[in-house]
């Protein structure tokens, strides 16, 4: 039985042996294998940072339960804007930081964190503070870097509601853990933007064309990738003027980390905080239908 | 006084490795602030001076002082500029060195270039200036912004692409080992795309091809900047002598790659001081020394010259005879910090900078956008990028003013257009559909693009939709809603110039 990662290889082996010079065929993704996927969450609250992140995580039985040693990891955090950390439009760079060292310290033999911006990448990496955060860290193990425009593919997604095929961001597909770490936003269009729509930081192409149909479209994108855990940074959360703000006044400190490894039951909680009821939120609803994750929140065990 | 030709070509070399590097820094490196002053080349020519000089507005002299320390230094050595520094002259000798024919019998036009340069000075004093479009350092760093660098991350990205894809042993893995450095140091981080680099391309290679007719064709005939520099040369200090042909030998004639010596020439104007002729010269004859003496008088035609002069004169009315751009169309964009499209147009020498260090690849050269005489100044055309909301780069590296250097915060309040939604195609209006892509990328705080709940009739059914609306107010026509708009092809919504901050009376 080919597992899924090795089926991504092989299949580009295969493409690369006979696209040399011409087109690779499109691929078609056998469906996600979850791994330690129970219906749990951990939210703690906290001013210290490096401190709740380390609770939180030891909450749902430690960074050990979802990365296992010599496995390589992909960090996603959001870094989509050219905005400072207060104004709390991309993950907070201790967030980053200190989940990548808890990947280390659990064992994993690489970490790469990347994020496909809206705004100009380099500008985004340093002003939202990510860059140096993870530099800090000083690791041969971890590298931050800008996405390779060469290692975009195309696949299927087999059950696609609103999208037949689109085009994926390889590395994030091809590492062993994908650890998605998305921040709390109002966003106009999809009325939150949480983990589920994190995961647009990792596909290619016309991303615009999927605001037509957010909800599904955003699902069908999260039945191809598969994140391992979601941590959502609502240390402090944009409530208005989303996903991009840049007003303070439109930012609330709430001192919250929310983490589960069901992206779906981590996005319902992110909804209460800014009042929501999950089924109100589309694409949560969505991302339920097709088996992202338990919203009950009355369902899902606490820890 | 003995120099080995050697050292002349490696300070050449030097010289245009330099501008070379200083081109690569042109451009973010983590900071807001530019670490070099990459403009330099431009703070050094007098042709920039003049026009900032010419133009209406108070010029930055802390900018421009470098310009005056070469017209002192053009006093002391003459026309030495030419063959130690400029980077076109540089180019000439190394990519026309191998299409020069010594047999070619063309004697030249030595003069014309003044005749040029007394035109362009006129026409500039009347109010159109043009020296950017003769301007020898502009062609170089025009050329290079806007079809060499371009041409080299095409054919270096492609390579490495290949060698990606194709997997090779060994050598792909040799390749992606050096990639990032190749991508961190020497190639662009996007792939430089330019309208006009094909005519840019094809002016330069024109200019390198000229070299079959006469070696330094451009140096010796047309060049504006030569001829300024050669009449602060003429009485210049550093003479050669004999300042002719001598009698019996002539090499000179057939040597010298300026000509300086032939009849038609005024040696001390066009003698570029490269002392190639000390080492060719068989008898030793030659001697270049601060020592006084008889200069050969330029020659010029005064009927040319006067009317050169009045040529120039009367281009700008010629230019004003045209209807003004702004009078009929609305898609004159200007770098953010541009002062008033007069002004902005007899400021600019066309360099190319500002489209060099364009962070979100928005500037272009200018066609005829703004009008006939707008050719290679910069305009944003927001369909193929956006100016970042926080980027003040464009402003820094501006040699003349044209642009003005703005701080983050007088930026982020500079409207350099409004954006106007084409109701006919935006997704929402047109089929009904949900989009609101520019709303998410709006960067101003409070956002300049809202939406409003609106019940549409679609067929029999009413649906329930977000409409994007433009606050005239608080857009500063960024583009980034142009640019990111998903329809295809032109946008669904445009950014048009009305009631930019730098023309006031601007009716909206």
């Amino acid at each position: 039985m080919l597992d899924r990662r090795q089926f991504i290889r092989r299949s580009l082996h295969a493409a690369c042996a006979v696209g040399v010079g011409g087109t690779v065929p499109q691929l078609l993704l056998p469906p996600a294998v979850n791994a330690a996927q129970d219906a749990v969450i951990a939210v703690r609250r906290g001013e210290d940072i490096p401190l709740l992140v380390r609770e939180t995580l030891a909450a749902l039985g430690g960074m050990e339960r979802y990365v296992r040693p010599g496995e390589s990891v992909v960090v996603k955090p959001n870094i989509g804007w050219d905005r400072a950390v207060e104004l709390a439009v991309n993950t907070h760079p201790l967030v980053v930081k200190t989940v990548v060292q808890l990947c280390l310290e659990a064992g994993a033999a690489k970490v790469q964190v990347f994020d496909r911006t809206a705004n100009d990448p380099r500008r985004c990496y340093v002003t939202s503070g990510i860059l140096a955060a993870v530099e800090q860290i000083d690791s041969k193990q971890v590298e931050i870097v800008y996405m390779d425009r060469r290692a975009y593919k195309e696949f299927e997604i087999p059950n696609g509601k609103a999208l037949s095929r689109w085009s994926f961001y390889l590395p994030a597909l091809e590492a062993d853990r994908l650890i998605n770490l998305p921040i709390a936003k109002q966003h106009s269009v999809a009325t939150l933007t949480l983990g589920m729509k994190n995961l647009m930081g990792v596909i290619g192409g016309n991303r615009g064309m999927l605001h037509r149909n957010i909800a599904e479209s955003v699902t069908d994108i999260n039945t191809v990738i598969h994140s391992d855990l979601t941590v959502i940074d609502a240390t402090r959360i944009l409530v208005a003027n989303g996903p991009q703000g840049g007003r303070l006044e439109d930012v609330e400190v709430r001192n919250t980390l929310i983490a589960s490894p069901q992206i779906a039951t981590a996005d319902a909680y992110g909804a209460t905080l800014f009042g929501y009821q999950p089924h109100q939120i589309e694409t949560i609803v969505a991302g339920h239908q097709r088996g992202l994750g338990e919203i009950d929140l009355s369902r899902v065990k606490h820890l | 006084m003995r120099v080995d030709r050697k050292w002349r070509i490696i300070i050449q070399s030097t010289t245009l490795l330099g501008f070379l590097w200083l081109f690569l820094q042109t451009e973010y490196r983590g900071t807001d602030d530019l670490a070099y002053p990459v403009s330099l080349l431009f703070r050094l020519d007098p042709l920039a001076l003049l026009a900032a000089l010419f133009a209406p507005g108070d010029s930055d002299l802390a900018l421009l002082w470098p310009a005056f320390l070469l017209l002192g230094l053009t006093l002391v050595f003459g026309r030495f500029f030419c063959s130690w520094l400029c980077p076109l002259g540089t180019l000439f000798d190394f990519a026309g060195g191998p299409l020069r024919r010594p047999s070619s019998t063309f004697s030249g036009w030595p003069k014309a270039k003044y005749y040029l340069l007394a035109s362009l000075t006129l026409s500039a004093l009347c109010g159109l200036q043009l020296f950017g479009w003769f301007d020898p350092l502009s062609i170089f760093l025009r050329s290079l912004t806007l079809s060499l660098n371009p041409l080299w991350n095409q054919l270096a990205n492609a390579l490495f692409d290949w060698l990606y894809q194709a997997d090779l042993p060994l050598i792909s893995a040799a390749a992606d080992f050096v990639y990032p450095l190749f991508r961190e140091r020497l190639l662009a981080f996007e792939q430089p795309v330019f309208l006009l680099s094909l005519l840019t391309a094809a002016v330069l290679l024109l200019l390198i091809l000229l070299e079959r007719v006469q070696a330094r064709f451009w140096c010796r005939n047309l060049c504006p900047l030569g001829a300024l520099l050669g009449l602060c040369a003429h009485h210049s200090l550093l003479q050669r002598s004999p300042q002719t042909d001598c009698a019996d030998c002539k090499l000179c004639a057939s040597q010298c790659r300026m000509g300086a010596t032939a009849d038609l020439s005024a040696p001390s104007a066009e003698c570029v001081r490269c002392l190639d002729c000390l080492d060719y010269c068989p008898s030793q004859r030659i001697d270049f020394s601060f020592a006084r003496q008889a200069v050969k008088k330029f020659d010029l035609s005064r009927r040319t010259l006067l009317a050169a002069s009045l040529g120039g004169a009367v281009m700008a009315p010629l230019a004003a005879a045209a209807p003004l751009s702004a009078s009929y169309r609305n898609d004159v964009i200007r770098p953010p910090g541009a002062v008033a499209e007069e002004e902005f147009l007899r400021r600019c020498i066309r360099c190319g900078e500002c489209m060099k260090v364009c962070i979100g690849a928005a500037l272009h050269p200018d066609l005829l956008r703004g009008g006939a005489f707008s050719l290679w100044s910069p305009v944003l055309v927001a369909r193929l990028g956006y100016c970042e909301y926080d980027c003040t780069l464009c402003g820094q590296v501006c040699p003349t003013g044209a642009i003005g250097m703005l701080k983050v915060e007088e930026k982020r309040k500079f409207k350099i257009g409004l954006a106007v939604l084409d109701k006919d195609r935006c997704l929402p209006f047109a089929q009904a559909e949900e989009c609101l892509v520019c709303e998410e990328h709006c960067p101003t705080g409070n956002k300049a693009l809202v939406f409003e709940r609106r019940q549409v009739l679609v067929g029999s059914e009413t649906r329930e939709l977000l409409q994007p609306r433009v606050l005239t107010e608080l857009c500063i026509g960024c583009g980034i809603c142009e640019t990111r708009c998903p329809v295809s092809g032109a946008s669904a919504i445009k950014i048009i110039n009305e009631g930019e901050s730098r023309n006031r009376q601007g009716l909206l």
